[in-house]
């Protein structure tokens, strides 16, 4: 395995440990709307400016005219003089004017995700938190167009043709950590959100609501623990506890195959159509492990031929990210079932769509992993990670490029709950690869105004497949968790299976259709 | 100002302050307009918009559960109360055998497009069909291990102009220019009474034969009702700002706001509306012959500036009308609250030319107040 150092091949073979799929895949498949995350540098084309580095621009997939700007601040907030890097943020204005008391600044996942590309998502989300309340997105350090920290490898022709277990992580975290200029050990958690509340203190809002989603919860969190005079209302929405290590996904992402395989079972079409999933799936996984499976497939893409090299970790890992939305995850079991039959165009178009629209900044990923996560596994926790497939792979690239980036650990205290009475809405989907329910309990130990709700039919982002963003405006409008009721998330918003590679409805038994086609021929 | 004219000023206003009745009735327009003008915006928006469950009859639901089930989860299902929407989503009888031979699955819409109240949600349902299809289209293709993106060679980025402010023109236009006609409306019960009314209680007679000038009555009579249009000016500003607040203009994507820059703006720009207004309206008292007459000629004067504001806020006359009076005045109002610059050369022209006109109209007054066939109503 290897981490990131070959940027086309991040998305799959590099364990970013969970973000927030529904941003790229939902907006993939919604609408005939494609949108892979924009370049950094276009994604906000600016207008006239105007004071204090504000600008009206535009982002991707909005035609709307947003505020944008950026705030220096120090690389180092040791060394104030030392180096600055350019924080950037965008302001989506409240509809109805606001009084510019209040906002809501939504957080992004990855780590390593940009905030500002992932606008448009932001704003279909908090449609109705817009209409009154002004929205700021904020590209975190090292991410988006804030210092990006990014690498980009080179040594390979395809993504496709790549065997993983060739990769050396160790060399090749060294040559992106040569090429960045930047101290890395200053782009975690912490620094971040010192640059979050002077963009508040530099915007003027008195108060923040907050959104995060994924690694945002983790920021959220950190933002209620440090600054709590600045916060109004906060939501969680796939929660990583501060008591867990992001490393312990694997046991979450094995948990979300089962329930999928469970599903199929339990659902008549899908049962019927594949009776022997799990075998599939094991057989699948077996014959890899074995020895990847190399054949001639046109280029997803550029409709070239080019080589196929299957191993087990493209497999895997295009199943996990498909996990991830609702609409890539009905198509799992007849990927599975192909593959098992010996057809992997499944399983390529799955992995093809992770290889480059997955917008994490490699570096400040492992920058807030190694600081934050690699360093508080303890050997029990470690041992019970390797447990699982994921979670070994995951280890063993980690332990190799930690030991390159060299992160000083965060402090102890870094891990203890959040105790706090600061009105706090926590959404988990009972399906999610990467935030298990569980973790949405473990977080509300000290949280004493606050409500876990769980969403029995959504993947990671419940705001963004269910009513979640309702309860959300809710509770931006009424300040307080006391009236938010969760029936509306128990709606059954489950879609069907994908029964061959076209349809989702029950297939017609076609004894009829030979005579229709014979009859329109005639 | 000579002591003589305020003097006069101050009886015509006390005149005016007798005869409650009639100058309230002026001024009830000032209050009510703005009033009924949000009660109207709140029906509208009620009517416009989409309701968060719409309802609507699908025929052959069982043909195709999971499109009924994606359309439920974007709050579009099928309905059999009564705020069902006249809307028919028919599913064809081959749906599932086409769909699972990788076919188009053919879905029809039946609802009458030129139903306004219907749009929205017409356009809604569409939406989500398409947004189903396109769904359904790119995972088809990841099933064939193509990248959904070849069906998208272009990427079209749309970066409008507008600002929330600009996209509420239509309104604002509406707005202002019930606004505006508060100076026409306001001042009018009193010009024909300090004229018409007047002349018929026998007091004008009584007025002119005092050792004042025609010029000095005639200022003082367009001054007094001049007060009264602003007046009703500033009583429809303050009424407005508090009550287009109320109305939940966000739910049709945009703000409408009467702020305090406006307000002041409004009261220069109207001024000289106002005066020419005044001037009209007892221009033409004087030249009929009784009250009643007055009543029914103004009416018909008033036309015209109403013509010209609403040709002004719909935006449908030629380039001419922003340099007359009231539609000028009333498009440089417009341009101002939709935060663009404002066209000072065209602003300027119109109100030089409606001060031109109130002029030559208190002119033609003050010579007629010296003919005895005007004084006596001849």
């Amino acid at each position: 395995m290897l981490h990131g150092m070959y940027s086309q091949l991040r998305a799959r073979v590099a364990p970013a440990l969970w973000r927030k799929k529904p941003l790229a895949t939902a907006f993939l498949l919604g609408a005939g709307l494609l949108i892979p995350s924009a370049q950094a540098d276009t994604s906000a084309k600016t207008l006239q400016s105007n004071s204090n580095n504000q600008q009206a621009c535009y982002v991707d997939g909005l035609s709307e005219q947003m505020q944008c700007g950026f705030i220096l601040v120090p690389e180092n907030y040791a060394k104030p003089d030392g180096k600055q890097i350019e924080i950037h943020y965008v302001v989506m204005p409240a509809i109805k004017p606001s009084d510019k008391v209040e906002a809501l600044l939504a957080i992004a996942g990855g780590p390593g995700q940009s905030a500002i590309e992932n606008a448009q998502g932001f704003d279909r989300m908090l449609s109705k938190v817009r209409q009154t309340q002004d929205v700021i997105l904020i590209d975190q350090r090292g991410t988006g167009q804030s210092n990006q920290l990014q690498c980009v490898g080179d040594g390979f022709d395809s993504a496709l043709a790549v065997n993983e277990s060739d990769f050396d992580t160790r060399v090749e975290t060294q040559k992106c950590l040569d090429t960045l200029d930047a101290d890395v050990t200053q782009y975690g958690s912490l620094n971040a959100l010192k640059d979050f509340e002077a963009i508040r203190q530099h915007l003027g809002y008195q108060k923040l609501h907050l959104y995060g989603v994924s690694y945002g919860t983790r920021m959220a969190q950190l933002y209620m623990r440090h600054y709590p005079q600045s916060l109004a209302t906060v939501t969680l929405d796939g929660v990583v506890p501060m008591q867990q290590s992001v490393l312990a996904i694997g046991n979450a992402i094995a948990r979300a195959f089962d329930l999928l395989i469970e599903d199929c079972a339990n659902n008549r079409l899908c049962h019927g159509q594949f009776p022997q999933l799990r075998s599939d799936l094991e057989k699948v996984d077996a014959e890899l492990t074995q020895g990847p499976k190399i054949s001639q497939v046109p280029d997803p893409l550029t409709g070239e031929m080019t080589q196929l090299t299957l191993t087990r970790s493209k497999f895997k890992g295009a199943l996990r990210m498909a996990l991830y939305s609702p609409s890539t995850r009905s198509l799992m079991p007849h990927a599975i079932h192909q593959a098992a039959k010996g057809n992997y165009q499944p399983i390529t178009g799955l992995y093809a769509m992770g290889i480059d629209n997955t917008g994490i900044a490699m570096g400040m990923h492992a920058s807030v992993v190694c600081g934050e996560d690699w360093q508080r596994l303890t050997p029990e926790l470690r041992a019970k990670t390797s447990e699982s497939y994921f979670g070994k792979e995951m280890l063993k690239t980690f332990s190799e490029s930690c030991a390159v980036w060299n992160m000083p650990a965060v402090d102890a205290s870094f891990s203890e709950p959040i105790d706090s009475a600061i009105p706090t809405l926590l959404l988990s989907g009972e399906l999610d690869p990467a935030t298990p329910p569980s973790w949405g309990e473990l977080a509300m130990e000290k949280l004493s105004n606050a409500k876990h709700f769980i969403a029995p039919y959504a993947t990671h982002g419940v705001a963004y497949q269910s009513c979640g963003n309702d309860l959300i405006a809710q509770l931006v409008e009424q300040g307080s968790v006391a009236e938010l009721d969760a029936e509306c998330l128990n709606e059954d918003i489950r879609r069907n299976f994908y029964l061959n590679a076209s349809t989702v409805e029950a297939i017609p038994s076609d004894t009829t259709e030979p005579k229709e086609q014979t009859a329109l021929i005639k | 100002m000579s002591n003589k004219i305020i003097s006069m000023i101050r009886k015509e206003l006390i005149d005016a302050a007798r005869d409650k009745r009639s100058v309230m009735a002026g001024l009830y327009y000032a209050v009510g307009a703005p009033l009924l003008m949000c009660g109207m915006f709140f029906l509208l928006i009620g009517q416009l918009t989409s309701p968060e469950d719409l309802n609507i009859k699908i025929g052959n639901a069982q043909g195709a559960p999971d499109l009924v089930k994606f359309l439920s989860s974007r709050g579009i299902s099928q309905g059999d109360s009564e705020d069902t929407k006249d809307i028919q989503l028919v599913i064809s009888d081959n749906y599932a055998a086409n769909m699972a031979k990788g076919l188009s699955a053919e879905v029809t819409v039946i609802a009458d497009a030129s139903d306004e109240k219907l749009q929205i949600s017409i356009r809604r349902l569409e939406k989500s069909l398409q947004e189903y299809s396109g769904e359904m289209g790119s995972l088809r293709l990841i099933a064939r291990g193509i990248d959904p993106r070849v069906m998208q060679p272009i990427t079209l980025n749309v970066e409008d102009k507008a600002t929330p402010d600009s996209k509420a023109g239509m309104i604002l236009g509406l707005a202002t220019m019930t606004m505006i006609y508060a100076v026409f409306i306001s001042g009018m019960n009193l010009a024909i009474d300090t004229s018409a009314g007047e002349r018929e209680r026998n007091s004008l007679a009584l007025l002119l034969s005092h050792p004042v000038s025609t010029w000095e009555i005639v200022i003082a009579k367009i001054t007094a009702v001049t007060i009264f249009a602003m007046v009703g000016l500033v009583l429809t500003l303050i009424v407005s700002k508090f009550a287009y607040a109320f109305v939940p203009w966000q739910e049709l994507g945009f703000a409408v706001s009467v702020n305090t820059s406006f307000m002041v703006m409004m009261l220069i720009i109207g001024a000289p509306v106002a005066i020419m207004a005044a001037c009209l309206q007892l221009f033409v008292s004087f030249m009929a012959k009784s009250f009643k007459e007055a009543q029914s000629y103004i009416t018909i004067v008033l036309m015209v500036p109403m013509m010209l504001a609403m040709a002004a806020s719909y935006n449908i006359a030629p380039e001419t009308i922003q340099w007359l009076p009231v539609s000028g005045q009333l498009q440089a109002l417009i341009e101002f609250i939709k935060g663009r610059e404002l066209p000072l050369t065209q602003l300027a022209v119109s109100s030089a030319f409606t001060l031109a006109i109130a002029l030559s109209l208190a002119i033609g007054m003050q010579k007629s107040l010296k003919s005895e066939k005007i004084v006596f109503g001849l």
